[in-house]
């Protein structure tokens, strides 16, 4: 019995001994969610990356808090840092200004913070963006739709959402110029039964293609239900209905977290220095991901309409999967051709917001409060 | 079979033994579900106690989780000395939150911001009780559930407000208003999150309350009416008065809570539920606990402060769900009204 | 006109399914006297439960049971600490509405993001709430063990003479609306959206409480209370954009209703259709 303790202890020490050196060369990294990392959406794929960034590199470690509410990042930050977090990621919006002052509290942490735009010496921003992708997607919704109807569930009327609607609306008209796409919006990121009734009144309303932006699956297991082809958000939904998911839009934020991190161990990123560094990660820098599922940008089961289906580009008839795929590559290149926020571009009063032969900025993008012509239903401080 | 007599005059150590007891049970069988989802109730507990109490920090966390807790608890401490089962606190701490966020936004800003913001949160936490109150004096409609309702009728309300026409111009598109200007804003206690005038007011309406009850005739006339509605009758006292006004005192403090929520915390209002996280739950088992003394919501409030900011640890430190908080508070308060029984009764085993 | 028409009673009577039970269920409790506000706590362990036996067996039959018992199992304790202890049952039930979402948000922690490969569907849910009804009207009214329900509600000092025991009725009255809370939450996690969300009862709960004093105590009134209160929330999104009045005020009109009735009746110096002994702990030979 003696013996066994003291056997313990000195693995104890031995052990503490062990974590010590180690926690010398380790940087800590601290991960703040809004939601559960459990349920499919935001702040699962946050975490999925967070798993993927802790394989990637051995001299981390990480921890993680979910499901913080906006309004109380500022006490988490002070516990982690208490905790010896030297870097800290605040992954949603709702936390800019909590994380503007945590950074201003310490000085000598790092602060990263998702989707956001403003920064400070020793906070950066980034995001991996998905609009490619939505006009993709939409040129699929455009092809698919019998009706011209095609249904979006969103969550806030907030310039990402406008510039995701927009460029899969765009995508939508490319392909059938008279074709809407129309809103609900349920003013909630997670809420399986607004999603559902949402989802249920835009099937009511004739619309035959679903789309969503919101942190549940609810939409695509409505689609999946109802028979309706859907497209998955987020996170590898394809598994929620195998027959109805068509594509959809998949993150890899451990790109920009491996690369991040590594530039803070290196030094080039030390407090101080992050003022202008914004990370806008697409395709081009693997960020982001077409598909339902990893490995599947387009369902099988639907890649004969869409070889079918027909649209005119530059005065050419082509098939919309070869566009698809054509603009996929393009856009995956190291030197893209394509934007799709590219002008000229009117918004849906008919306001000319991009002129001609001009790409719009990640910054315009960032604070885009205007949506494509197609898009119907009410939305919030757009500009006459 | 168990049966029960009634204790007429139960004595000071049954009653203290009954209480400790069931609290100690309540925490047993919180460990027994930490256990159930896999964290050792013995780590959990040791986690809670050593980041809160054991760390400047974590004691700041704790006063900061007291303040609404102090305001709410006092008066529902009162309310409930003359039955009144106020269960809509949440409410009207969202009223008062949205009273003192139009001061705010819409008066100009100037040296008597703050006093207004408050003047205003009482005057509408009082308001949105009123309906419930007066029901309960004059027509004796129960209280517990039009105030129950009404506190979803508030979150709508709230909401609508922050994502119709309150919503603010640099909030691009999110559901919350602008930020107050600085003179709405609460001063914070050094480098933590303790907005330490509404502390301040906590503390002085916990006196303040209980000097009412035990000092003034409209104290008197609440504790008869408490004590024995049938005697408070046959003295001719004006019972629904007393009820409606105690019932409005309880309102008008939720909304104090609700003004140094967003004045203090927030800077601005926002979905309805990120400004309370439950306050107004959590102030039935503080007013529960002070059994009727406004004055020892000064010890009650702290310890429900505790937990909830031991609950924020569990969730950093050992990453479990936030709903442990509501553990706690389901089971403390079922064990707290059960506690109360076996205190008025004896407990026989009969044959 | 009567495709639209069609769709939103569809969506009513889906929204409207686990109202109706779980609001049934209450209903036959405070018939029986007994007051419980835990519905939404019950119904989340029941969702919680279901969702729990139906990833891991594939048997929907066995989840459904488990869903049931796990809901009775909550409302005993809540019979234990008010019917036998005879606490506060309004605090009561609040309490066990709060351990209830606290147990299911802590249990159900592994159980996000799984999935089912077999939904249930939603119709044999939405016949049996409606079937129900009409059972436990013609229970309530035209059968001997109704009247016994109803007097122990009414008057339990009366029935007790009558040899009820009072004590027995009300713990099994107290089981059976449990039971229902329980079968609610499968519905929701089996059929609605079939998947376990921490808060994926989304305050339905409190809407089946709402519901029991807004159709006054009738269970065929709740069918039409149910359907009415589904349209409500399904109105909020589909008039979205096309309504001059704000939508949360669709979303808020069950409680806003229900405190409008329970004036009117407090107003006319009535009780309502309430349970007269509704909330008022009973023991022989005390008053």
């Amino acid at each position: 019995m003696v013996r066994r303790q003291v056997l313990l202890l000195a693995l104890l020490a031995l052990g503490v001994a062990g974590s010590a050196q180690a926690e010398e060369k380790k940087l800590k990294a601290c991960f703040i969610y809004v939601g559960p990392v459990g349920d499919i959406g935001w702040s699962f794929a946050h975490d999925e990356a967070r798993k993927l960034t802790m394989k990637a590199l051995p001299w981390l470690e990480t921890q993680y808090v979910e499901a913080v509410p906006e309004g109380q990042a500022l006490p988490v930050i002070d516990r982690l840092v208490k905790g010896g977090c030297k870097v800290v990621f605040t992954t949603s919006f709702g936390f800019m200004d909590q994380t503007l002052e945590a950074a201003k509290k310490y000085p000598d942490v790092v602060f990263a913070h998702t989707s956001g735009f403003k920064r400070a010496p020793n906070m950066a921003t980034f995001m991996a963006d998905f609009y490619q992708l939505y006009y993709l997607n939409g040129l699929m919704a455009g092809a698919l739709t019998k009706t011209g109807k095609v249904g979006y569930v969103a969550a806030f009327p907030i310039p990402e959402l406008k510039r995701h609607i927009s460029a899969f609306a765009l995508g939508v008209r490319a392909v059938n110029p008279k074709a809407t796409v129309n809103v609900k919006w349920i003013n909630a990121w997670v809420s399986p039964v607004k999603a559902r009734e949402a989802a249920e009144a835009l099937m009511a309303e004739g619309n035959d293609v679903l789309a969503f932006t919101e942190d549940t699956a609810t939409v695509v297991q409505v689609a999946g239900r109802k028979k309706v082809p859907g497209f998955a958000h987020y996170s590898p939904m394809h598994r929620f209905a195998p027959d109805f998911v068509v594509s959809g839009q998949l993150v890899h934020w451990e790109k920009i977290y491996i690369d991040f991190l590594s530039k803070v161990r290196d030094g080039t990123y030390a407090p101080g220095k992050l003022k202008d560094v914004d990370y806008w990660w697409l395709l081009r820098e693997s960020a982001v991901e077409l598909g339902g599922q990893p490995g599947l940008p387009i369902n099988p089961k639907y890649v004969d309409a869409l070889k079918k289906a027909q649209m005119t580009v530059g005065g050419k008839q082509v098939s919309v999967y070869d566009r698809v795929m054509e603009l996929l590559k393009d856009m995956s290149s190291p030197t893209p051709t394509f934007d799709p926020f590219t002008g000229p571009l009117q918004d849906r009063n008919g306001a000319t917001r991009v002129p001609a032969g001009r790409v719009m900025s990640p910054q315009e993008l960032n604070q885009m409060q205007w949506v494509a012509p197609g898009v119907v239903g009410p939305v919030a401080d757009e500009p006459k | 079979m168990i049966r029960f007599e009634l204790d007429p005059l139960p004595r000071r150590r049954k009653r203290v033994g009954v209480y400790l007891g069931v609290l100690a049970l309540a925490f047993t069988l919180a460990g027994a579900l930490f256990a159930a989802y896999g964290v050792g109730p013995l780590e959990a507990y040791g986690t809670l106690l050593e980041g809160t109490l054991g760390d400047p920090q974590g004691l700041a966390e704790v006063l900061r989780r007291t303040i609404p807790l102090l305001l709410i608890g006092s008066g529902l401490t009162l309310a409930f000395r003359v039955s009144f089962f106020n269960i809509g606190a949440e409410g009207q701490l969202l009223l008062g939150a949205a009273a003192g966020a139009a001061v705010a936004l819409f008066l100009p800003a100037s040296a008597v911001s703050l006093p207004l913001m408050f003047l205003a949160g009482a005057a509408a936490g009082g308001l949105w009780t009123l309906p419930a109150a007066w029901l309960r004096a004059r027509v004796d409609v129960n209280e517990i559930l039009t105030t129950l309702m009404l506190n979803s009728v508030a979150g709508y309300l709230v909401l609508y407000l922050v994502s119709g026409p309150w919503r603010g111009e640099q909030v691009q598109g999110f559901t919350y208003t602008d930020e107050f200007p600085g003179a709405a804003r609460l001063p914070l206690l050094g480098d933590t999150l303790v907005h330490w005038p509404t502390l301040v007011l906590g503390v002085v309406l916990a006196v303040a309350l209980q000097v009412l009850l035990t000092r003034t005739s409209l104290g008197y006339e609440l504790r008869v009416v408490g004590e024995s509605p049938r005697a408070a009758r046959y003295a001719g006292m004006p019972i629904p008065r007393v009820v409606l006004l105690t019932g409005l005192l309880s309102g008008g403090a939720a909304g104090l809570a609700g003004v140094g929520e967003v004045a203090g915390i927030h800077y601005r209002l926002l979905d309805p539920s990120q400004i309370s996280l439950g306050y107004g739950f959590t102030a039935i088992i503080v007013a529960w606990l002070a059994r009727g003394h406004p004055a020892l919501v000064l010890l009650t409030a702290p310890l429900m402060g505790l937990i909830l900011a031991g609950g924020d640890l569990l969730k950093i430190s050992l990453n479990m769900p936030f709903r442990v908080i509501d553990v706690f508070s389901g089971l403390m308060l079922l064990c707290l009204i059960a506690g109360e029984s076996l205190v008025r009764y004896r407990v026989r085993w009969a044959r | 006109m009567m495709e639209e028409f069609l769709q939103a009673l569809t969506r009513a009577l889906s929204f409207g399914t686990p109202l109706l039970l779980a609001s049934l269920g209450a209903l036959v409790n405070e018939r029986a006297g007994v007051v419980n506000l835990g519905v939404e706590g019950m119904m989340a362990v029941g969702a919680l439960a279901a969702f729990g036996v139906a990833s891991e067996t594939e048997a929907p039959g066995a989840a459904v049971c488990l869903a049931m018992a796990v809901g009775a199992l909550a409302a005993l304790l809540h019979g234990f600490v008010t019917l036998t202890l005879r606490a506060n049952a309004y605090v009561s039930g609040l309490a066990l509405a709060m351990l209830g979402l606290g147990v299911a948000g802590l249990l159900g922690k592994r159980y996000e993001g799984a999935i089912l490969f077999e939904p249930a569907p939603e119709l044999p849910f939405t016949v049996a709430a409606g079937a129900l009804a009409v059972v436990l009207w013609g229970f309530l009214h035209a059968t001997r063990p109704g009247l016994v329900l109803r007097s122990v509600g009414e008057n339990p000092a009366a029935a007790d003479v009558l040899g009820v025991n009072v004590m027995a009725v009300r713990y099994l009255a107290v089981a059976f609306g449990g039971a229902l809370a329980g079968l609610a939450g499968a519905f929701l996690s089996l059929a609605y959206r079939p998947a376990w969300t921490d808060g994926m009862t989304a305050g339905l709960g409190w809407i089946a409480v709402a519901l029991v004093i807004f159709v006054g105590w009738s269970p065929l009134r709740a069918v039409l209370g149910a359907v009415f209160f589904g349209l409500l929330y399904y109105l909020q999104f589909r008039l979205q954009d096309q309504s001059q009045v704000p939508t949360e005020l669709f979303a808020a009109m069950p409680y806003l209703l229900v405190v409008v009735v329970l004036a009117l009746a407090g107003l006319r110096r009535t009780q309502g259709s309430a349970p007269a002994a509704l909330g008022r702990p009973y023991h022989r030979g005390e008053r």
